[in-house]
């Protein structure tokens, strides 16, 4: 009965529009009040799930990442992006998935993907005779590929939801080739349509083009390397190596490009806050929620229905796969990291898979959430900053999907895809 | 969207200013965040004596910019929701619903904030390692969203029922 | 009624097998009419968090380790001041009398009711750089304590680095050379793998912190005086059968870690760092002048 009420009020509340961090907060309210319990353990369990040392990366990774987007980093990318593909077929959608790769390295964010690359990347598309819908799906799915490239604050949300005893270093490095293997499957995709639709090719701006856009943005690149490679070097721990990572950001936009006035500080930083209060408060809520989750012992009953219908383990994660995709196409990415992770972990445990491929299998699956109707954050920001009708570009993206679901099948049945560099370099 | 009457004017504008405040404050918990990490390196590698407050403090920091931020967020209606479904529904109907959440975000944000002050006295004696100050200095931070968000969602529904011929239910705008 | 039991450790874990046994018992003993889950690894929060439920009452008993109960608690603080008990059979002697009654006063006056005392065993230094013999070898070393002003006072006196840091990031800051090492009882310095990246351990059994099973207040106050003692006398055996296994465990890890090649060494002469921790004493009782009398029972007792 009481979880019954619990996934009862959180189901209507989120149908009806509340937003899904206060959702969960409010059926735990009620699933206690039936309980007896008293009402502030809701809010002692709020507190407390904030209260997590792993998770002071999240603002840290926030923050870097904003500073290069309000510091004039993301321009200096895309600059490099040109120089170095934009001579392919399609030249300029090649350079907008290579741009993401190099941009997810140090943001982890989709959405300020889409908003700093679209914005500099979609008009210049349509300028050069792309169509509109087939420009806002290039940037749209290559912009999820930054959530699987380390650093990404999904990874660390992940590591805190799976209990700990998943490390961050290796879960880093364990993103690094899936992600790249999706640019490649989406470029891919995107060649063949540029093929099809006769897209034009760039002119090569030389070798010294290529240096100097190089030397240009590598300094900001080194934001990636300072996160990623502090980590695994053990000068840091995570949690400081994004703390440099972000005085790193703020030092070289203010005294090095130049670029970063004070408004632009101010934009950074509030922008920053804003992000991390708005995951943080889903974690808050998640952990009241998954108290009671617990409680119930929903996990262990869910894995006993999933291992009763079937004991392959190729059938089981595809099963987990679709469950993820469905609540992905309803649910936003944090809030299903939060919730799913202590009920699939132990599964696919279970079936010998590897908490960090089944971390990086879940973030892959969930950033193509991220990219489908009815709730797709990345699509509907994509589609507004490059004033596309949603149903305009829902008509052409399956290439798109196809190809991030190959990716998707690729993580989840070949473990090397995930395990072989941290393997190499653990 | 909400309110044409100048007292409605005034009592937005008084409210703009606390959730701008809240973003203040909880950005320069950021940038303290930042600095004592670097202060923190600094003391392990170059005096090897490693600051030892900074830990327990950014966990007391990280929670006002949780609370903080998630408040101010009501405000400006930016935190995710499902809102396709409600968008299928008769104009009138998804009004009413509009009113409704706000009503019991009000309601849910008044009892955070007496669960909050219930919190704050039980963990008065319970002292924060490291930094002996009382718990009740981390759990201030929810009690005061409670408060916040009580004020923000509360205002928000009562001035919707008071015109609410006057505004239109907009598609949920996402922080871009 | 069915109670709630909170317990952090994994199902095969010497806690964990006693916890079942006591809630078996109780169960048997009074015909069925208080039965309860224990819902181990942790799954219902971490540790301070579970200690104010506990004292909340929305779980009704849990295995705690008197440490993170010294910030509300202050008499269970005691035995977290360095070498304050000689021995692990001095602990539980002490605790199972006059010493534990004193202890207990404090936590029910704060909502908890102790029913036995667990051993965790002794906690001793390990690290990634020497074997520690003296005080001195721990001068310069960064070793991770946990967040409490006695553990960082500690290392502090004897002028080692104290670096607080989550325990989920310790292992990785060892391997990588953030911190030089830590402290721990032989089972957790195994179970956690750190004796993968910290090669020394070094027998110093610095810390004796007892573990309790206890119960909330508000369930216990709804038990009849029948159900009260059967639950005292469960919390007993079950302590008697905890301690029994410990040892096993602490037995069997330490084999394990010395096969896995560390080097482990006992302290000829611990009255080195006994004097070492003087500084950690006076600020302590300064701090807390009514813990004075309990504080000089554990240490004038034989
Ligand atoms: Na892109
Ligand atoms: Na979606």
């Amino acid at each position: 009965m009481g979880l019954t009420i619990l996934l009862l009020v959180f189901g209507l509340l989120v149908v009806v529009g509340m937003p899904v961090a206060f959702a969960m907060g409010i059926a735990a309210a009620s699933a206690f009040w039936y309980e007896g319990f008293p009402m502030l353990i809701t809010f002692q369990r709020a507190t407390a799930g904030v209260s997590v040392f792993s998770l002071l990366a999240i603002p840290f990774f926030v923050f870097a990442g904003e500073l290069m987007l309000h510091g004039g980093i993301a321009s200096r990318l895309v600059k490099l992006a040109s120089a170095l593909v934009g001579h392919l077929k399609g030249g300029l959608a090649m350079v907008n998935i290579f741009s993401s790769m190099l941009f997810g390295g140090i943001s982890g964010s989709a959405v300020a993907d889409i908003s700093a690359l679209g914005s500099l990347l979609i008009p210049v598309m349509k300028e050069r005779g792309y169509r509109p819908d087939f420009a806002v799906n290039v940037t749209v799915t290559s912009s999820i590929a930054g959530i699987v490239i380390p650093p990404s604050h999904n990874m660390i949300i992940f590591a805190v939801a799976a209990g700990g005893g998943i490390s961050v270093s290796k879960l880093f490095l364990a993103g690094v080739i899936p992600g790249i293997l999706m640019c490649v499957c989406l470029a891919i995709a995107a060649y063949i349509l540029s093929v099809k639709h006769k897209y034009p090719a760039e002119p090569f701006p030389g070798w010294g083009e290529v240096g100097r856009s190089a030397a240009d943005a590598i300094p900001g690149f080194i934001t990636a390397v300072i996160i990623v490679g502090g980590t695994l070097s053990g000068v840091f721990t995570v949690t400081e190596s994004g703390a440099f990572g972000a005085l790193y950001a703020l030092l070289l936009t203010k005294f090095y490009y130049r670029s970063l006035t004070w408004d632009a500080f101010v934009r950074a930083a509030t922008g920053a806050v804003r992000t991390t209060a708005m995951v943080m408060i889903l974690i808050a809520f998640a952990s009241s929620f998954a108290y009671l989750l617990a409680l119930y012992q929903v996990p262990a009953k869910l894995s006993d229905l999933l291992v009763s219908i079937s004991d392959n383990p190729i059938i089981i994660l595809l099963m987990i796969n679709v469950i993820l995709l469905m609540l992905g196409m309803i649910m936003d990415m944090a809030a299903l990291i939060l919730i799913c992770t202590p009920i699939f972990l132990p599964i696919a445990k279970g079936l010998g898979m590897d908490p960090t491929q089944f971390g990086i299998m879940m973030l892959v699956n969930l950033g193509l959430g991220l990219c489908t109707p009815p709730v797709g954050t990345c699509l509907f920001v994509g589609c507004a900053v490059g004033k596309v009708k949603i149903e305009e570009a829902l008509k052409s993206i399956w290439p798109f999907y196809l190809a991030i679901l190959l990716a998707l099948i690729l993580v989840t049945y070949v473990p090397a895809v995930s395990l072989w560099l941290p393997s190499l370099l653990g | 969207m909400v309110g044409q009457s100048s007292k409605f004017l005034k009592l937005q504008s008084a409210l703009d200013a606390i959730s701008r405040a809240c973003i203040i404050v909880a950005s320069v918990a950021l940038v303290i965040l930042v600095a004592t990490f670097g202060w923190l390196v600094f003391g392990r590698y170059v005096l090897n004596a490693t600051p030892t407050w900074v830990e327990q403090l950014a966990l007391l920091l990280i929670c006002y910019i949780a609370f903080l931020g998630a408040a101010a967020g009501i405000k400006e209606d930016t935190h995710l929701g499902v809102t396709l479904f409600r968008d299928m529904v008769p104009t009138v109907l998804q009004k009413i619903l509009i009113v409704l959440i706000d009503l019991t975000l009000a309601a849910f944000g008044a009892i955070m904030l007496i669960a909050g002050i219930t919190l704050m006295k039980f963990g008065w004696a319970t002292l924060l390692p490291m930094l002996d100050i009382p718990e009740s200095f981390r759990t201030l931070a929810i009690t005061s969203c409670g408060g916040l968000i009580f004020l923000f969602a509360g205002a928000r529904g009562v001035l919707r029922i008071l015109t609410f011929s006057d505004w239109q239910p907009s598609p949920h705008e996402l922080d871009t | 009624a069915e109670l709630r039991g909170w317990n952090i450790h994994v199902e095969d874990y010497p806690v964990s097998i006693a916890m079942e046994s006591f809630m078996a018992e109780v169960a048997e003993k009074t015909g069925g009419e208080v039965t309860g889950k224990i819902y181990h690894n942790g799954v219902l929060g971490s540790q301070p968090d579970a200690i104010e439920q506990i004292r909340l009452g929305v779980i009704d008993f849990g295995e705690f380790s008197l440490g993170p109960m010294g910030q509300s608690i202050p008499e269970t603080n005691v035995v977290s001041l360095p070498f304050i008990f000689k021995s692990i059979p001095q602990m539980y002697k002490l605790m199972d009398g006059e010493v534990g009654e004193a202890i207990g006063k404090g936590m029910i006056a704060k909502g908890i009711v102790p029913l036995g005392w667990y051993d965790a065993g002794a906690r001793s230094f390990y690290n990634s750089v020497r074997p520690i013999n003296a005080p001195s070898d721990v001068e310069g070393l960064k070793v991770r304590v946990m967040s409490n002003d006695l553990f960082v006072g500690m290392v502090e006196s004897m002028n080692g680095n104290a670096t607080p840091m989550a325990f989920g990031e310790v292992y990785q800051s060892i391997k990588t050379g953030v911190v030089d090492g830590a402290e721990n009882n032989p089972p957790s310095y195994e179970s956690t793998n750190h004796f993968e990246v910290a090669q020394y351990y070094s027998l110093t059994e610095h810390l004796i912190i007892p573990e309790c099973l206890c119960m909330s207040l508000k369930t216990w106050e709804k038990m009849t005086p029948e159900q009260q003692a059967i639950l005292k006398e469960a919390g007993q055996t079950s302590a008697n059968l905890q301690r029994e296994l410990w040892q096993a465990r602490e037995a069997a890890s330490m084999d394990k870690v010395q096969a896995g090649g560390t080097t482990v060494n006992k302290i000829a002469d611990k009255a080195p760092f006994q004097e070492a921790m003087a500084p950690v004493y006076d600020q302590f009782l300064a701090a807390n002048p009514d813990l004075v009398s309990l504080v000089n029972m554990i240490r004038s007792a034989d």
